[in-house]
């Protein structure tokens, strides 16, 4: 890697205060996995002047409850998450989401936070020495369009301009599910509201803010939640298709719905067409086939990616028939 | 030398290519075939104590990275270093037009087939390392550096698909070296004609045609390409990454106007693995040169190392597209077979489409074509192996008879079997006239197959088996010889240490982890009649004698008839040495050890020689050879009632020659035979398959180490699951880049995605190599690729005839995308 | 205008100031509590049981630190890019990919490797060279940091536990269903260890 600045922050305002003084020019780390690899590959057309530790801020790595909110500390490890009994006897498609990123060494290293914060990993944009600029980077076009698109959006590109390439994390889709809150150094953003496209950026954070803490509320009883990954490997792979649902039941009806599927889209993919269509109904293979075509139904596939199509169906199907029992 | 010797001089000529089935096999073994002997490397290997050519650090290294092209096909036409030369750190940089370039030079490759240049102003692959090599004193330096350099290119036209670039109208992939087309034949075996195929079609009672698409896979060594070059004087010191040190000495002796092979130093650290691979590629010696070049100018030690992405310099010759088509009667034996492929940047089409039907089987008509295109990606060679031409060939040939006619595949296979268009009795007969006991090869490897994998509960009609879990279960069936790969020359030695008599076993080799070292140390102690804990092989420096390599299938044969050879000559020498007077000068000599005996009267068991009609009478080899004593003046003398002796150095070498042909004129028919199992569960809402359980049979003919055989079954299916439905190379259509040269989005299995694998060996003694013995390295991964379609095919009932079978093609071969 | 030309520079951060006053004030509100600054690059780091005083600079992964700089070359780098598991040391007890980190962020830290884990006679060292869990070993080391790093935390693992730990080490040799067998027996050997009172902690 070439050579850059580094500096540990001892508290949020000195991340912030750091951040607002490098601006664009800086970059946090936590875990590293996701900066560290942008960094050797020097995919950005600027290298970062800085890098801002924010491992050394204390205090921002807990599983706590309180008033009902389970709060989740920005530098929880997926590790943790995945193991741990609040989360998993709570929102368990959040556990199992954390559970199934990337590989054992990474959960152990990789926040949540910066799990939900990552950059894209569309091989275009991620190639080295920026060999292809495209718009995610300021740059004039998106390559996966005319190239190879087996992973990318089913649902067509981002509002400005078509950028094709998908979300990748596993955790998004779960905390959007769940009805999650993401508490900043600023605000409180619901989860689903968390994601944007922007050149290098796939979140509404400004420049000047971090993530500090997850807040998950707590479901009405009668709920269950879950999550599926598909993938071309059983580890280690980013997902193709993933899909959280969580769904409350009461009187053997569905009450209350939220599916979430990822790395479908520009940002995570609210299937709310198969929402609408389990409410209020008894939940069976039918209703959850039929579930599986709304989700769908608005897919414009690329060339490579009809599969994905099929995929997302499926899953969403099974996310509901799992919830079911 | 003396009678007996002599004697195992002889045998060891008679047994120069060897044609028939070993003459003098030992009547008992002890350590071979066993299952147990230690590793030499295990303990290195897992305590972090193993170092590998990536690992050297020198005093004063320069760390030596390449510029690698951004464009699939483009030259170069104006290069500024100014700025990367004034960067802090950097200490040199080889320009490609640097006048001390050689425009062509020898860089590896073997056999000699093209001259290549150290450093190309052309770059005909995306990411090709060419143009320049920075030399600096870090890593990031010299990266930082080559992004400084300013280059104006100009960019040509490239191909991607060879059946689209062997079209005469496309333009030149590569027209400084192909100016004539971009088909482009320079191997052995481009077309093979046995019998008439187009009588055999008329004969036919059912003809089928398909085709089938590979895209590339490649090597992913774990150990990226690197070396270190350091001169001393005129002497060069060489850290080698390569599977073949002596090709790599022999190419270096003749660099610079020729550099004499004593002046050589060559260290053979561990080694990280390449399956062949870049070994093959023509330029694989050409960051060296480079690094030799800029040793010379900074005189400073220069190290090159590739990162991942530049490790995927090429892959298996076996991308492309075949067109195949099968005549069968509906008995299920097959009357011709034509097969067409279309190979990309094939650099050694020498194994024939249909070489395996027509050393198995008795298909009376075969003909097969190898069209070697140049497309604008890396070279293609052999991985793991070159015959996954064949074997897929063969793979396709015999399952969709089998599935056209609703046949077991067993059962089509033995219907087949035979050789050279004979039948079994044929081949059978062939056996008898070699020397060989006669077996049945594939009827034994599929009896144990069958009741391991217990095929009979577990095949079914296609597409008709749904689990529980709602997926679709399946299950294949393959086969072919056990290619002995046997082709080539090694040389061994082994010399009786003084002081203990521990023999140690001279020869440098690739160690790629096969673990030979100890096959090798086995046949030693029990040829020799030693202990195994006696005899030791350090095969990472150059003690000027060159063993076969690789050693992943092709050296077991070769190497183990050297070493045998080595160990029969030296044991001859020991026991001539135990029973002659010793030391003999001018003055007198001293008794022998063993006193009025001759050699044929002793024998050695456990490091001890001992006569064999009293063994009370011995004396342990340490003690024998410590008869040199103190080496000083009172040598050989008496000297306070302590008599000095002496016995010569304990030597010998042994070589073997092979000269096995690639081709339909290898005189040695392939009697053994392997065959394996392989059972999927294919979710046909996502067209995710699962392997569930994979069988591998092979026969070895005679087990030297039986851990490291297994080792090469559970690795070769793990390599073959993960190339028949993981790996491919996958390029821009639009641009020619490589999208994922990374080890993301290049997929290789983890633990999570192999199955149970049951290994079994079998030993039928119908190998060519020493004890009947045959190498297993390369079957495997070459076999397990090709499985992965018929085991599909048995689940949903559809031929999938593009490889990797990834989820997306298996939903599309459904009519559901 | 650049840090460079102001006069009073932050040594935490780096932020620069006109007068010693605005320094001073910035000091306290952002960098309360912080110990007397330590000079730049300056960590302190156990491997193996020893202790080392280091200076690194800021784009040295931990791997590039332990293995190019201080020479320890058990552990390999196989892809470099936090995808293939060889690099493993265990830090603080974790397994964790030593290429994805930075050596700097690593002040105060424990880490093991595969040497270390040699050096103390781990029972997976003599397991795995008995199973020839390795062909050509690149990976081998990562692959023993993280065994070990499971047997610590659980010293008795299932088949299936043993799978999911080492579910992000890349084997392309293909060793992988030795490796259960190898760990299965070191485990085993622990227990009988600890039984007789011996053997680690």
């Amino acid at each position: 890697m070439k050579e850059f600045k580094h500096f540990n922050a001892y508290s949020i305002d000195e991340a912030v205060s750091l951040l607002g003084h490098y601006g664009d020019r800086a970059y946090i780390i936590a875990g590293g996995t996701d900066l560290l690899g942008k960094m050797k590959d020097a995919i950005l057309p600027t290298y970062p002047e800085a890098v801002i530790n924010i491992k050394t801020i204390p205090d921002l790595n807990y599983i706590t409850q309180s008033d009902g909110i389970l709060k989740i500390g920005a530098l929880t490890t997926l590790a943790e998450i995945a193991d741990s009994e609040a989360v998993r006897s709570r929102c368990l498609a959040l556990a199992e989401a954390a559970s199934r990123a990337a590989s054992p060494q990474i959960r152990n290293m990789g926040t949540i936070a910066g799990n939900i914060c990552q950059d894209i990993r569309c091989w275009y944009y991620r190639n080295q020495n920026n060999r292809f600029s495209c718009l995610r980077k300021g740059g004039g076009r998106c390559y996966a369009i005319k190239g190879d698109s087996r992973y990318h959006s089913i649902f067509g590109g981002s509002v400005s301009g078509g950028c094709m390439a998908v979300h990748p994390s596993d955790t998004a889709p779960a905390l959007i599910a769940l009805n999650a809150k993401i508490k900043t150094s600023s605000r409180i953003i619901d989860a689903e509201s968390f994601f944007e496209v922007k050149p290098v950026k796939t979140t509404v954070l400004r420049t000047d803010e971090i993530v500090t803490e997850i807040q998950v509320p707590e479901p009405p009883t009668g709920t269950s939640s879950t999550f599926l990954k598909f993938a071309l490997r059983q580890s280690i792979d980013f997902p193709i298709v993933n899909c959280a649902a969580m769904i409350t039941v009461k009187d053997d009806k569905v009450a209350g719905a939220r599916i979430c599927l990822n790395a479908v889209h520009v940002v995570p993919y609210r299937a709310v067409q198969a929402e609408k269509v389990i409410t209020g109904k008894s939940l069976n293979e039918a209703v959850a086939e039929e579930a599986g075509q709304a989700a769908v139904a608005e897919a414009k596939p690329l060339e490579h990616n009809r599969y994905m199509v099929a995929v997302a169906r499926t899953l969403v199907k099974r996310a509901i028939l799992a919830c079911a029992g | 030398m003396s009678k007996q010797s002599e004697i195992e001089t002889e045998r060891m000529v008679e047994m120069f290519d060897n044609l028939r089935a070993d003459k003098y096999p030992p009547k008992e073994f002890k350590y071979i075939g066993q299952k147990g002997p230690r590793r030499v490397d295990g303990l290195a290997k897992a305590s972090g104590q193993a170092d590998y050519t990536m690992d050297v650090q020198l005093p004063g290294m320069l760390h030596m990275r390449f510029l690698d092209s951004p464009y699939p096909h483009a030259k170069i036409l104006k290069m500024d270093t100014s700025k990367a030369e004034k960067l802090p750190g950097v200490r040199y940089i080889l320009r490609y037009d640097d006048p001390q370039l050689p425009e062509s030079e020898n860089l590896g490759h073997v056999p000699t087939f093209e001259n290549d240049k150290p450093l190309d102003g052309v770059a005909h692959f995306e990411g090709q390392p060419m143009g320049a090599a920075v030399a600096a004193d870090t890593e990031a330096i010299a990266e930082e550096a080559l992004s400084l350099i300013e280059i104006e290119w100009e960019e040509r036209p490239f191909n991607l698909d060879p059946v689209v670039a062997s079209d005469p109208n496309v333009p030149l992939s590569f027209p400084e070296r192909y100016a004539d087309g971009n088909y482009w034949n320079r191997g052995v075996l481009n077309e093979e004609i046995h019998g008439d195929v187009k009588k055999g079609f008329a004969e036919a009672d059912q003809v089928i045609e398909f085709k089938i698409t590979r895209t590339g896979h490649t090597w992913v060594g774990p150990e990226r390409p690197c070396g270190v070059w350091r001169w001393n004087g005129d002497c060069p010191e060489v850290w080698l990454k390569h599977q073949r040190p002596y090709v790599g000495k022999a190419r270096i002796s003749s660099w610079f106007g020729g550099v004499p092979m004593d002046k050589i130093e060559l260290h053979m650290l561990y080694q990280g693995a390449s399956f062949g691979g870049w070994t093959h590629v023509d330029w694989n010696l050409g960051p060296l040169y480079c690094a030799a070049v800029v040793s010379r100018r900074t005189k400073r030690p220069v190290k090159y190392v590739f990162n991942r992405r530049e490790d995927f310099f090429g892959g298996s010759l076996d991308e492309g597209v075949y067109f195949v088509k099968v005549g069968f009667k509906s008995d299920g034996t097959i009357t011709a077979v034509d097969a067409t492929a279309y190979n990309a940047n094939c650099t050694s089409p020498i194994f024939n489409t249909v070489l395996h039907l027509h050393e198995n089987t008795r298909i009376p008509h075969l003909r097969g074509t190898i069209k070697s295109i140049w497309v604008n990606k890396g070279p293609m060679v052999a991985l793991r192996c070159e015959q996954l031409v064949p074997v897929l060939a063969q793979t396709m040939t015999m399952d969709r008879v089998a599935a056209e006619l609703g046949m077991d595949p067993i059962e089509v296979a033995l219907k087949n079997d035979g050789g050279e268009g004979h039948d079994i009795d044929w081949l059978n007969e062939q056996k008898k006239e070699r020397g060989f006991e006669v077996h049945d090869s594939l009827k034994e490897c599929i009896e144990k197959g069958k009741a391991g994998f217990k095929w009979d509960e577990s095949w079914h009609e296609p597409g008709t088996r749904k689990l529980p879990n709602g997926r679709m279960h399946g299950v294949g069936f393959t086969w072919t010889h056990e290619w002995s790969d046997s082709a080539g020359t090694g040389e061994i030695a082994i010399r009786i240490e003084r002081q203990d008599g521990t023999a140690t076993l001279l020869g440098i080799r690739c160690d790629n982890g096969v673990d030979a070292e100890n096959s090798y140390c086995q046949i030693v102690a029990d040829e020799l009649g030693m202990r195994l804990e006696d005899v030791h092989y350090n095969p990472h420096f150059d003690p000027g004698f060159h063993t076969n390599s690789p050693d992943s299938a092709s050296s077991m044969s070769i190497n183990g008839w050297a070493v045998r050879h080595a160990a029969r000559i030296l044991k001859q020498k020991i026991l001539e040495s135990a029973s002659s007077p010793t030391a003999p000068t001018q003055r007198g000599s001293y008794q022998p050890a063993f006193r009025n005996t001759k050699p044929e009267d002793l024998d050695i068991k456990d490091s001890v020689i001992f006569v064999k009609s009293d063994p009370s009478r011995q004396m342990s080899l340490a003690d024998f050879v410590r008869r040199m004593g103190t080496q000083g003046p009172l040598a050989n003398t008496e000297f306070q009632g302590v008599r000095g002796a002496w016995s010569e150095p304990l030597f010998a070498y042994g070589y073997h020659v092979q000269l096995g042909d690639y081709n339909p004129n290898d005189p040695r028919q392939k009697f053994c035979r392997q065959a394996h199992f392989m059972e999927v569960e294919v979710d046909t809402e996502t067209g995710a398959i699962f392997i569930t359980r994979v069988v591998n049979v092979n026969d070895v003919g005679k087990v030297i180490n039986r851990m490291s055989c297994e080792g090469q079954q559970y690795g070769g299916s793990v390599m073959g699951m993960s190339r028949g439905k993981l790996e491919e190379v996958i390029h821009d259509p639009a641009t020619g880049v490589m999208l994922n040269g990374n080890l993301i989005d290049y997929k290789v299995a983890t633990i999570k995605d192999v199955c149970p694998i049951g290994t079994i060996l079998v030993e039928t003694g119908l190998g060519y190599g020493p004890y009947g013995l045959v190498g297993i390295g390369e079957d495997i991964a070459t076999l397990v690729p090709a499985l992965v379609a018929p085991a599909v095919y048995n689940a949903i009932g559809v031929w999938i005839d593009e490889f990797p079978i990834t989820p997306d093609r298996v939903l599309k071969a459904l009519g559901k995308i | 205008m650049s840090e460079e030309s102001k006069k009073y520079v932050c040594p935490y951060c780096g932020e620069g100031f006109d007068t010693a006053e605005g320094l001073k004030e910035h000091v306290f509100k952002m960098h309360k509590g912080r110990g007397l600054p330590v000079p730049e690059g300056g960590i302190r780091l156990t491997i193996n049981k020893s202790e080392y005083d280091l200076t690194v600079e800021p784009n040295w992964t931990l791997y590039y630190l332990i293995h190019d700089v201080l020479g320890m070359t058990g552990s390999k780098q196989f892809c470099d890019r936090g995808e293939c598991g060889s690099c493993t040391m265990i830090v603080d007890g974790e397994p964790v990919l030593s290429c994805m980190m930075l050596a700097i962020e690593c002040d105060g830290k424990t880490v093991e490797t595969a040497e270390g884990i040699g050096a103390e006679g781990h029972p997976l060292i003599e397991a795995y060279a008995k199973h020839h869990a390795m062909q050509c070993g690149y990976c081998t080391p990562g692959f023993v940091a993280t065994s070990k790093a499971l047997l610590d935390r659980n010293p008795d693992p299932t088949e299936e536990e043993i799978v999911e730990a080492l579910a992000g080490n890349i084997c392309r040799c293909g060793t992988y269903p030795q490796h259960v067998i190898a760990v299965k027996e070191a485990a085993a050997k622990l227990q009988v260890e600890k039984a007789a009172g011996r053997g680690q902690k």
